[in-house]
């Protein structure tokens, strides 16, 4: 089991009020799944997002990621944790504005304390599997949306995370376009890697395996599809020339 | 995260607001360069007063009533008893004493032919003057116990006089003018170069007695001797000290009334001042490097806030706290360190310029290049901690939807 939540909680306070972003949150994911987390705003997909990515910690409950219990690691130990396991694909792509895409795509590299000469091995590759080697030197402000979200895959990809959690993805860019970034994500599932999705398009959801609905910090719906790896064809795919 | 990548980041980000970053440095360019600028014009006021100094003997010891640095009251001083020429006869036959040269000094208008000169240094004295005082004579000769003993109107002229009086002429044997009174050239002086600014070698010499003659005999007298073979410098101070203290009826309770000054006593009224100079100084520098320091601690404050959105995607992606703290303080060790190197050379740029435009051998100093690294370097680290601790303590979640 890669993921596996067991009764997960999170309180946050704002001011003297207690908010239950989730309830009691169990699930288990399974290498080489390809999720999406669904819900409305409020429901605590981010949170879920976010417990899931080791951005935050549960306030109770379990969370072993690869059987390592992710809950009661520090600061440092988290990021190391994302360092090694997480990849994050953001809705607004989040590169950084003065570094070529090639410099963007190498940062985690950096953090993970690669060697300088394996580094470059390694953008050069992932920038190839995302189709950008050509646009490799610039920088974000001379990309397309969607050359942007492929950077930032690029960079997701780049440590061979385990789970490569996507947020929004297409939310920023026009049906189009978010159609080949979701098939990116698709060949990239073929590839073997495990994909969470967070959405709140039917449409994006659907490319998914395995839907899970929140509905106000817990889980109303799990279901798997019944296709196989190959999705029914999408919405926005028609729009297409 | 490697050094180099950190530091490549930081250059890349400051270079991307240049002119925060050229503001930002100014207040430590400004403390940097003061400080190297000041200490080698501290360096080359040393190098000159030493030398100054040493023209003036190491062994001599002058009784005056008059010291040669005057402190307090001037009142004071000038109601003192002149000292006379007994008082240098005494001092002459104390058994610590060696060589003994009495010498009065008037300013007086010389002239020769055509020219003339105002209001040099005229000094009346004996023979020993010549060893005592360090004078040598470049040609001719010096006065001789003989033209004391005879009153002969006779003279050995400071080099500059002798260029401005005779130009190209051979002054020896010439007759001038001093005060008026006629004199006859026997000696020409080396050059002995500058002290705080006076040229000494607008001088000339005359015996004792022709002085006198010439221009009264009430003038208090400059006892100028040195301690006899063997005997060390306090010891013929301490008996020349009970010896004027005797003659001049000091009672037991009150100060002297005169003063016994040697080359240390210069020295150690320039150390004082000099030690008051580097305290100012460093009060100036420390205060322009906390001005610059809070400056490049509000420009990191304003430069955290900006980029917590990035921030938060550094940490996302795997930054650790001190990935980002040692980024940001790396910021601003580069500000300050960078500021410090300008204001090194500005600093060391006025230095050369003192030094070409003004007889001051201004020289930057080793030193003071360190002190000024170190200070930057310390500014940087100081009034850069606080913010990169900040940065690096940002939640991520809250650093990502920052807007």
């Amino acid at each position: 089991m890669l993921i596996q939540l067991e009764g997960v909680t999170k309180i946050y306070e704002v001011g003297t009020e207690k908010v239950n972003a989730l309830g009691g949150v169990s699930l288990s994911i399974e290498k080489n799944e390809y999720l999406a987390i669904m819900g409305p705003s409020g429901s605590g997909k981010s949170t879920l997002m976010n417990v899931i990515g080791c951005l935050d910690t549960p306030t109770s409950g379990s969370y072993r990621l690869k059987d390592q219990e992710v809950g009661d690691l520090d600061d440092d130990e988290l990021a190391e944790i994302r360092s090694a396991e997480i990849g994050f694909v953001f809705q607004t792509f989040n590169l950084l504005p003065r570094m070529t895409a090639f410099q963007n795509v190498e940062l985690p590299l950096i953090y993970s304390k690669a060697h300088r000469r394996t580094r470059a091995e390694r953008v050069w590759s992932v920038m190839d599997a995302v189709g950008l080697r050509e646009r490799a030197l610039h920088r974000p402000n001379e990309l397309s949306g969607g050359q942007r979200q492929r950077v930032a895959i690029a960079r997701a990809l780049i440590n061979n995370p385990s789970i490569i959690l996507a947020d929004e993805p297409t939310g920023n860019l026009d049906s189009g376009t978010g159609e080949e970034i979701m098939q990116v994500f698709e060949g990239l599932h073929r590839a073997g890697n495990t994909i969470i999705l967070v959405t709140h398009e039917e449409y994006i959801a659907e490319h998914a395996n395995r839907i899970i609905r929140l509905h106000d910090g817990l889980i109303s719906s799990d279901e798997r599809a019944a296709r196989g790896a190959s999705p029914t064809r999408p919405v926005g795919s028609a729009e297409r020339t | 995260m490697e050094f180099r990548e950190t530091f490549l980041s930081a250059l890349r980000t400051l270079g991307s607001h240049k002119m925060r970053s050229a503001l930002t440095m100014l207040g430590i360019i400004i403390g940097a360069g003061s400080l190297v600028a000041v200490m080698s014009l501290i360096a080359g006021l040393n190098q000159s007063v030493t030398a100054q100094f040493q023209s003036v003997g190491t062994d001599i010891i002058s009784v005056s009533h008059f010291p040669w640095v005057q402190m307090g009251d001037s009142d004071e001083y000038r109601n003192r008893k002149s000292i006379t020429i007994h008082d240098s006869d005494a001092i002459a036959s104390l058994p610590s004493i060696g060589l003994v040269a009495p010498n009065i000094h008037t300013r007086r208008g010389l002239s020769y032919g055509g020219e003339s000169m105002r209001r040099v240094r005229v000094s009346g004295t004996t023979p020993e003057y010549e060893t005592i005082d360090n004078y040598s004579v470049e040609s001719g000769r010096f006065i001789t116990q003989f033209d004391v003993e005879r009153r002969r109107q006779v003279v050995v002229i400071g080099s500059d006089v002798s260029e401005k009086l005779f130009g190209l002429r051979d002054p020896i044997a010439k007759e001038m003018r001093i005060g008026g009174k006629i004199f006859l050239v026997i000696g020409i002086l080396e050059e002995k170069g500058d002290i705080f600014g006076e040229s000494l070698d607008e001088h000339v010499i005359i015996p004792f007695t022709a002085f006198k003659k010439a221009f009264g005999s009430r003038r208090s007298v400059v006892v100028d001797c040195q301690p006899a073979d063997g005997v060390t410098m306090t010891r013929a101070i301490d008996d020349i000290r009970a010896l004027m203290r005797i003659r001049r009826q000091v009672p037991r309770d009150k100060p002297d009334d005169f003063a016994i000054n040697t080359q240390e006593d210069l020295t150690a009224s320039y150390k004082q001042l000099t030690g008051v100079l580097y305290f100012a100084m460093t009060g100036i520098v420390a205060l322009a490097l906390l001005v610059g320091g809070i400056g490049v601690m509000n420009v990191m404050l304003v430069s955290v806030a900006e980029r917590t959105r990035e921030i938060g995607v550094r940490k996302a992606i795997g930054a650790r706290r001190r990935d980002v703290t040692f980024q940001f303080l790396i910021e601003s060790v580069i500000l300050t360190v960078l500021g410090g190197a300008l204001g090194i050379g500005g600093g060391a740029g006025i230095g050369v310029l003192v030094r070409v435009a003004t007889p001051l051998p201004a020289a930057t100093t080793p030193g003071s290049v360190g002190l000024a690294v170190a200070f930057s370097l310390i500014t940087g680290i100081v009034f850069g901690v606080y913010p990169a601790l900040r940065a690096g303590r940002l939640n991520p979640i809250q650093a990502l939807s920052y807007e």
